[in-house]
Formats: structure tokens, C-alpha cells, sequence
């Protein structure tokens, strides 16, 4: 190979990984930006805090929002030394004229099973808008465990209240088995003076004699009553402390169940539509089309 | 070589990527379920849940000016009204798709309206009627259209009601030969006309072949009265043919079908 010849192939080489680089540097150079943008590196925001005895359901990066808008995120979650927990948030500055310095950041759920996040409640209009570092008053919302540990707490006066009723009707010596004792011993005292009628020579009226077979059979129903009675009254008594057993029990587990499995179905649904829309995948999932009946080329016969 | 092929790869690959689906209305979608639901109550037999759901889809795509939706939701309530025995409800739902001025439905629907149509005057007896809107779909149906099948059979039905042998059998095997393998329902229904027309030619020798086919297929599409209609011409042919022990037993599995009352 001539010199001058390989000179030239050097020089075009050498051009190329020139342009080659430089490319690499545009692409590294458009990528950083846009590391930059997603990180907010031009955004301008300002910070303001708040305090909370404990941490639970907060988290950086956590949405803040102000009348269902995202104004802003949660940008630092940490203790203090005198153990409380401070919360930075990040205000996008845009907004931050609508915050009154009264305004009160609260804890919620969007929806009953949904995600936590930090909600702007507005102050007055008069009071001056919040500046870097305001102090928010914070206050948590009820989610899900929050309404059943609630309805829990509700329940479990009313369960108490049947349960002290079933104990009372059960008690040997409470009103209601005292007034079936009464209820007894008149009958049997009916029965005495019926006899006494009897004896007297008026026991010919089958009147008095269909009330005396009648409060004999009274007689012997009622022992059996009081007894049913009493089972029943246990059977209840005992299904009542079951359900506030499992009342208290579930209270803390059922919110978390439901949370889960919602969640779960939620990410199935949202990765299967994801599959479905892909360009690759899309062919094999067609969209329901509304669908005509065949027209059937039969005609019943008028005779048979 | 090769980086020259890069570049186009990428731009094609950009170009599936920024491909948008077409998206549909949430009235739309729901429109879609209600149709879908009652498709699979009429394939289940419940024919008054099935026209209800069709009514909904109907409502909705009426909202939203859904021209192919409605013109699918209409022809399908005048076939299960057709099947539930309301012949007269059946034909309004067909006329008001007919004759509709205000809006173009796709021909291809038009065609299945007049030729349903033309079934529906034939079960009235009205033969004249039935050529007029026979000849109406076939005149519809041209592009995409694959009811041509379904004409002939409706033919080969017009000729059979005008005791025309010849001419049922004709429109019966071209019927089958169009329906074969593509439409085992309506190749049934050729097959039975074909053994009809056979039947009052007074050439019962092919028959029981035709029927016993037809009769596997009906079974496996279970339609009762279908099946009941195969087993009563099969009863027919074997008379004619000298069996009479045999045309008793096929007599015998109809008259069991008819018991059950199922359409």
C-alpha cells in the first residue's frame, strides 16, 4: 500500500471518530439535560415545613395537592431531636400565592383504597401567602383502617350491650327467668284452684275441664320453654363475644387486605393493557367489535 | 452496508412506535359490552335478556351516531324478535333500517335486512313479497358481502313454497357449494332444502345422506328445531323409500324434540 493512500484513509478515520465523539458528547450532554428537567434542576419551588408526632404514611417524593391539583411533593421526611418528625415540601412556585400562611397540610387517601398524599387545605385569602420555610399546621385525615378501628370502637358498646341483655335473660335469678318462674307457679296455682273446683262438685262444667287440661299442658310446655330458652340465650351470647372477637381482630388486617389485593388487580389491569397496546403485542389483542347475528336461511314449515 | 440499513430500521421502529390507536368512546365501548353480552345470552338460548341488551347497545349507539352499530343492533333485534315469534316487531325494526333517509348504512347490512326480510315475508306466505326484497339483497350485496349463500337458500325456499322442484334444487346446490366450509349453518339449511326439493321430485335415493349431514351439523349447533325438522323429513325419505320401521323411529325422535319446546 502506497504511503500517500494510507495517509488519506488515516485522515478519513480519523474524521470519523471525530464526528463519532462528538455525537456520543451531543447524545451524554441531551441525556444530562433531561435528567436535569426530570429532576427539577430548573424548577423554581419553594420549601415550607411542617411537623408531625410520627412518620407513618409519609414519604419523600410523596404528591402534595392543593384543590386536586399536584402544587408540589414531599422533599425530606426527618426526626428531630426532640422527637418529632419534620416534613419539607417542595411548592412549586406558581401556586404558592394561593397558600395563606393559616393554611393546614393534611394527610389523606384519594380514594378508600388508594394512594396517600399531602393535601393543601386553603386558610383565609387576608392572611399573608406562605414564604420559604412557613410552618403548616399538619393534621391527619381517617382512611380505611382509621373508619373500621371506628366503627369497631362503635360496635363494640352496642355487642357489650347485647351481651350484658343475653346474661340478664339467662341469669336464674334475673327478671326475665324470675317472671317465667312466676309465670309457672300461676299456672300451676290455676291449676290447684281448678282442682279445688273439682272437688267442690263443679268439675261436671267441661268448661273448667278444657282449662284445666289446657293449663296442664301449659304446665309441662313451659319448663321446656324456659329451658330452650336458656340454650338459646347461651348460643347467642356466645355468637355475640365471637363477632367482637373477630371484629377487633380483623380491624387492623381487613384495610391492608383490601388495600393489597385492589392494588394487585389494579397493576394486572394496567400491565395487561399496557401488553394489549403495544405496537408488538397489539395484532394479537384485536378490540371487541359489536357483532351482527347471522341471517339464517330457514323457513319453519307451515304443516307438520 | 449494514449502517446504511440502520437508519431506515430506526425510522420504521420510530414510526411503529408513534403509531396511535384509534380510540372509542367510553358510550361506545359500553355499547360494545351490551352487544357482546346479548350475543352470548341468544347463543345460550335467552333470546328476551339477549334483545334487551341489544336495546341498550342500540340506545347508545343511537346517542352517539353510531351508523354501523346501529344498523347491527337493528338487524339483530329483528332476529331474536323473529325468534321470540313476533314476526310484526321484527319486520318494524328491518323497515326502519330500510328506509331510513337520514343515514347511509353500509350495504353489506342492507343486504342482510332485505334478505331477512324476505325470510320473514315468506314465513307469511307471501312468496311475491319475498322475490321483491330476495332480488333487493342480492342487488345490495356486492363488495364484502358474504351473503350470497343466504340468498340462494332464500331462493331455493321461494321456489319450494311455489312447488317448483327444479328450481329449489338449483338454488339448494349452489347454496351448499357457496356455504361449504364457510358457513356450516347455512350449508345445513341447503342440505335440507335439497333434500326437500328431492323429496318432491319424488327422488328420495340421496336424501337420507343429505339429511344425516345436515342433522350432524344442526346437532352440533344445537338447534332444537332444526334438528327436530332433519329427523321429520328423514321419517319422510325412509317411507318413501319402503322403510316403515324406520321412518316410525325417526317420527319417534322428533315427536321427543317437539316435547321440549326449545328453539
Amino acid at each position: 500500500m502506497k504511503l500517500p493512500i494510507y495517509n488519506q484513509r488515516l485522515l478519513a478515520i480519523e474524521k470519523r471518530t471525530q464526528r463519532f465523539m462528538l455525537g456520543a458528547v451531543v447524545v451524554l450532554l441531551l441525556v444530562l439535560l433531561m435528567i436535569a428537567v426530570k429532576q427539577n434542576y430548573f424548577h423554581r419551588s419553594t420549601t415550607i415545613l411542617f411537623f408531625t408526632p410520627n412518620a407513618q404514611g409519609l414519604s419523600k417524593g410523596m404528591a402534595v395537592k392543593f384543590i386536586g391539583f399536584k402544587v408540589g411533593s414531599v422533599e425530606d421526611v426527618s426526626m428531630q431531636s426532640n422527637a418529632t418528625v419534620q416534613v419539607q415540601v417542595s411548592l412549586d412556585n406558581e401556586y404558592v400565592h394561593l397558600i395563606g400562611q393559616d393554611a393546614k397540610a393534611r394527610l389523606v387517601k384519594e380514594a378508600l383504597v388508594g394512594e396517600s398524599v399531602v393535601e393543601i387545605i386553603p386558610g383565609s385569602q387576608q392572611v399573608r401567602q406562605v414564604s420559604r420555610n412557613s410552618v403548616l399546621e399538619f393534621e391527619r385525615g381517617q382512611d380505611a383502617s382509621n373508619v373500621v378501628e371506628n366503627l369497631a370502637a362503635q360496635l363494640q358498646p352496642i355487642l357489650n350491650d347485647v351481651h350484658q341483655i343475653t346474661s340478664g335473660m339467662s341469669n336464674p335469678n334475673g327478671d326475665f327467668q324470675q317472671a317465667l318462674k312466676n309465670l309457672n307457679q300461676a299456672t300451676g296455682g290455676f291449676r290447684e284452684t281448678a282442682k279445688e273446683f273439682t272437688q267442690l262438685g263443679v268439675s261436671s262444667n267441661k268448661a273448667m275441664d278444657r282449662i284445666n287440661s289446657s293449663l296442664g299442658t301449659l304446665d309441662q310446655a313451659i319448663p321446656k320453654l324456659v329451658d330452650k330458652a336458656d340454650t338459646t340465650l347461651s348460643d347467642v351470647q356466645s355468637a355475640a363475644s365471637d363477632i367482637k372477637k373477630i371484629t377487633n381482630e380483623s380491624a387492623a388486617e381487613i384495610p391492608s387486605l383490601v388495600r393489597n389485593s385492589n392494588a394487585l388487580v389494579q397493576d394486572g389491569q394496567e400491565t395487561l393493557g399496557g401488553v394489549k397496546k403495544s405496537w408488538l403485542l397489539n395484532g394479537l389483542f384485536p378490540e371487541p367489535e359489536e357483532q351482527v347475528l347471522p341471517v339464517d336461511g330457514y323457513v319453519p314449515p307451515k304443516q307438520q | 452496508m449494514y449502517s446504511r440499513l440502520i437508519i431506515p430500521i430506526v425510522l420504521l421502529l420510530l414510526t411503529a412506535c408513534g403509531h396511535v390507536e384509534e380510540t372509542r368512546s367510553a358510550r361506545q365501548q359500553q355499547a360494545t359490552e351490551f352487544n357482546q353480552r346479548a350475543q352470548r345470552a341468544f347463543q345460550r338460548g335467552e333470546y328476551q335478556v339477549a334483545a334487551a341488551f341489544y336495546e341498550n347497545a342500540l340506545q347508545l349507539d343511537v346517542a352517539v351516531e353510531n351508523v354501523n352499530g346501529i344498523a347491527i343492533n337493528m338487524l339483530n333485534l329483528s332476529r331474536v324478535n323473529q325468534t321470540l315469534g313476533r314476526p310484526a316487531l321484527a319486520q318494524r325494526y328491518l323497515d326502519s333500517l330500510l328506509e331510513d333517509k337520514a343515514l347511509h348504512y353500509p350495504p353489506v347490512h342492507l343486504a342482510a335486512a332485505a334478505a331477512q326480510k324476505s325470510l320473514l315475508l315468506l314465513q307469511e306466505n307471501d312468496a311475491a313479497g319475498a322475490q321483491v326484497w330476495v332480488d333487493k339483497a342480492a342487488a345490495y350485496c356486492t363488495a364484502d358481502c358474504n351473503l350470497s349463500g343466504v340468498i340462494d337458500n332464500t331462493r331455493a325456499n321461494i321456489a319450494l313454497q311455489a312447488n317448483d322442484g327444479d328450481k329449489a334444487l338449483y338454488w339448494s346446490e349452489r347454496a351448499a357449494a357457496e356455504n361449504k366450509g364457510a358457513a356450516p349453518l347455512e350449508y345445513a339449511n341447503a342440505l335440507r332444502l335439497m333434500a326437500s326439493a328431492r323429496l318432491l321430485k319424488n327422488e328420495p335415493g340421496t336424501v337420507p345422506d343429505l339429511l344425516e349431514e345436515a342433522l350432524d351439523i344442526d346437532k352440533s349447533l344445537g338447534l332444537p328445531e332444526k334438528i327436530r325438522q332433519d329427523l321429520l323429513l328423514l321419517a319422510q325419505a325412509h317411507e318413501k323409500l319402503g322403510h316403515i320401521e324406520l321412518a316410525a323411529q325417526f317420527r319417534d325422535r322428533a315427536s321427543r324434540i317437539a316435547a321440549t319446546e326449545l328453539k
